[in-house]
């Protein structure tokens, strides 16, 4: 195997498993939304973070002279991907709504970095709050499970819609 | 199958220049980038070679510092009929790339590399 074949094959593989835990964050979501909330947002959010690193490391791997070895051990990626995304692809979608598009790129950046925050091993000191391992906060250890995500309310509200829907048509069209 | 999300290998009709779709994008990114405050366009030897991607490393004091350049890629579209490459670094990122403290993308040099500095009205 080539190394551009090697390259290529993993982001073959890494959207079509972002696809898959895409799949299964729609799915917790409309659970969570349909049985009076008895799932933990956390459950959700932690395959939403899943997915959007790995679609992250897709486009990454496509076609650029990244180290396959170092992406590979990678967290980070989804919040620097976000923009250069937002702007390759939606500027002819976007023409003469240049004020639109600013909004939704201020949205975008906010919601990839918190959502890259999930993942346990980001900026663990800073921000302990995860969606998987428990953390100690002000003498109190706090469970995912117990705990809201108030940093991501904005997911629920039209801007971050709006911001899911560009991601999932990331996730949808990309060819390797 | 949308503009912009596809093979970067295959594009649509190119109507305008390389050259051209370059100053275009990197304008429209001032536009709707207020934080964007320069973008460098990295030449390669190759750089006539249809194929080759418009590859821009913009500083942009909005995104988040990682001590990495990371370059995604994208395929052409109508308005830009080329396959682009896009690293985005925070300011303080830049200056150590510049003093080599941060290694760029195999392939990439400052050394031949085209300037757009953030246009006074955008």
């Amino acid at each position: 195997m080539t190394e551009d074949e090697w390259r290529r094959g993993f982001a073959e593989a890494f959207i079509a498993q972002a696809r898959s835990d895409w799949g299964v964050y729609r799915l917790l979501t409309e659970q969570r939304t349909h049985d009076g909330h008895t799932l933990s947002v956390c459950h959700e959010l932690h395959y939403l973070q899943m997915a959007s690193e790995k679609l992250a490391k897709a486009y990454r791997l496509r076609d650029t002279g990244s180290a396959v070895d170092e992406l590979l051990s990678k967290h980070t990626g989804f919040a620097k991907f976000v923009g250069p995304f937002f702007t390759a692809v939606l500027k002819d979608e976007y023409q003469g709504k240049d004020a639109q598009l600013r909004g939704l790129i201020k949205r975008a950046r906010t919601l990839a970095r918190q959502i890259e925050k999930l993942a346990p091993a980001t900026d663990r000191l800073a921000t302990p709050e995860n969606a998987e391992y428990p953390w100690e906060t002000e003498d109190r250890v706090i469970a995912p499970c117990r705990h809201e995500f108030p940093s991501l309310d904005l997911l629920r509200e039209p801007g971050g819609r709006a911001f899911l829907n560009l991601v999932e048509r990331a996730l949808e069209n990309f060819q390797p | 199958m949308p503009l912009g999300f596809g093979p970067i290998s295959s594009g649509p009709i190119r109507s305008v220049t390389k050259d051209q779709a370059t100053h275009d994008l990197a304008m429209w990114h001032f536009g709707v980038e207020p934080d964007l405050r320069q973008v460098i366009r990295i030449v390669a030897d190759n750089e006539d070679v249809a194929d080759e991607p418009i590859k821009l490393l913009e500083v942009n004091a909005a995104t988040v510092a990682t001590g990495s350049v990371e370059p995604y890629a994208f395929a052409g579209s109508a308005s830009v009929p080329f396959s682009t490459v896009i690293a985005e670094v925070t300011p303080e990122e830049f200056e150590r790339i510049k003093r080599n403290e941060i290694q760029l993308p195999k392939g990439w040099s400052l050394a031949k590399s085209q300037l757009f500095e953030r246009p006074h009205a955008a």
